[in-house]
């Protein structure tokens, strides 16, 4: 494949998916400015080294690692956790059986620490497998099963053996 | 697994904002123009480096004759810098408005007619790929393009001139680079970057110097970010050969980066001026850095 060939994949790609990495850079700084921001540079940085994209199968996983980091290095810059004061509260008093029903659960995952909060949207919101979240995220496979066991025991989720789907 | 499925339809139905179909748009079309910067255009002269001595119709230059005529009153040369040639576009959301410099005053008309034909050509190439951009986001359902082009003295001695020329882009967000040309007016030289030194380890040296400047700001100003140890591709690990650069009226080398080179965005252009103390090893002579 000519580099050409390849620069025009990985254009389509970013057009066509441009929702859904929206979504995941918001889900990061829960702020449409920021996340337009991120999507920016997120695309100027692909682009720019196409070079170092060896297997065109690859494409989605090495795009969703320049948007992570992208977005871990604005939280870094900005040095900002989005959190309210009285959802922490919440979250840290002892669960009652019908509490656990209207748990909020798409708001406990801002709770968690951001490298929690990555392989749970990446899992089962973007449908990643593990092996990729591994490669997005440059962490070794079981280490990604830790913390993802770690961080849904954290939003106190429990499941069965066939719905953890490792 | 309701919880879950829940939490990921609330994900789902995160709300898509309507200008974020011109933000890909754009970055897709910046990268395509940080690609292609257009290589700095070497005259025939390039190569005749202000070294020990220079031979000029019938005149014969040596670098110490050259500063002391810059330095006698009334022998600085008036060049004159105007807008040569104008384009302008308008039509409801989109907007061109290229303005490119002419030289006047030398008497190297070859040195003269060059550079400003170069000016010409760009700017004719500019609203070329304005046009095409233009007609491709009226196929995909239209958006808004605007481009400006201008330039400035930015530095101007007796010997010196340093023109600066800058083209900022306007789509979503605005995306500026800039380019640089200096002349030397007294010996009519078109000076480059390499042609001020010895041989290529001034890289190595501004690189250095560089990357300390970089870390020292970063560590000292959390707003402050550069493309560096990062261990990414676009990190910032050498400047070229032809690196952007002008010179300053105080004589300092200044070296200048385009938005997104080596910096996010918002950062803007990246300029720093380099310590004359640290390239004077490898300056082939004092005439323009001091």
């Amino acid at each position: 494949m000519t580099k050409k060939e390849k620069y025009k994949l990985v254009e389509k790609f970013i057009i066509a998916n441009q929702q859904a990495h929206y979504r995941l850079a918001f889900s990061y700084v829960k702020n449409k400015e920021n996340a337009l921001d991120i999507i920016q540079d997120s695309v100027m940085k692909a682009l720019r080294s196409i070079d170092k994209l060896d297997e065109i199968d690859y494409l989605k996983t090495w795009f969703y690692r320049i948007l992570v980091n992208t977005a871990l290095d604005f939280i870094k810059r900005h040095n900002k956790m989005t959190v309210m004061d009285d959802q922490i509260l919440e979250f840290h008093l002892p669960a009652k059986t019908d509490a656990i029903q209207e748990f909020d659960l798409y708001r406990a995952i801002d709770h968690l620490t951001i490298p929690q909060k990555s392989v749970i949207i990446l899992r089962y919101f973007e449908d990643l497998k593990i092996e990729e979240i591994a490669t997005v995220l440059n962490e070794n496979v079981n280490t990604i099963k830790t913390r993802l066991y770690a961080a849904l025991k954290k939003l106190r989720i429990e499941l069965k053996e066939e719905e953890f789907n490792l | 697994m309701n919880g879950l499925s829940k939490a990921k339809k609330r994900y789902e139905e995160i709300e898509i904002p309507p200008e974020l179909s011109d933000v890909i748009t754009h970055s897709i079309a910046q990268s395509k123009q940080l690609a292609k910067k257009p290589f700095n255009w070497k005259p025939f002269t390039l190569g005749i480096v202000a070294s020990a001595s220079l031979f000029i119709g019938g005149l014969n230059v040596s670098p110490a004759f050259a500063q002391s005529m810059a330095g006698v009153p009334g022998l600085g040369k008036v060049i004159d810098i105007f807008t040569i040639h104008e384009i302008t576009f308008e039509e409801n959301n989109y907007q061109a408005d290229l303005k490119a410099p002419g030289i006047e005053g030398l008497s190297d008309k070859t040195l003269q007619n060059g550079l400003n034909e170069k000016y010409i050509e760009e700017s004719k190439e500019l609203f070329a790929e304005f046009q095409k951009e233009m007609a491709t986001m009226k196929e995909s359902g239209g958006g808004h393009l605007g481009i400006t082009s201008g330039y400035d003295v930015v530095s101007e001695t007796n010997q010196l001139l340093s023109i600066r020329r800058y083209v900022v882009e306007t789509q979503a967000s605005a995306y500026e680079t800039v380019q640089y040309d200096t002349i030397d007016k007294v010996n009519e030289l078109f000076i480059t970057l390499p042609s001020l030194f010895k041989d290529d380890k001034y890289i190595e040296v501004i690189n250095t110097y560089l990357m300390a400047v970089m870390e020292r700001k970063m560590a000292e100003d959390a707003n402050i970010s550069y493309f560096i140890n990062e261990g990414n591709d676009w990190d910032f690990k050498s400047i070229s050969a032809n690196q952007d650069f002008y010179i300053t009226n105080e004589n300092q080398l200044v070296i200048s980066f385009d938005e997104y080179e080596i910096a996010p965005g918002y950062m803007g252009v990246v300029t720093f001026e380099i310590p004359t103390e640290i390239l004077k090893p490898y300056l082939v002579d004092n005439m323009y850095i001091k």
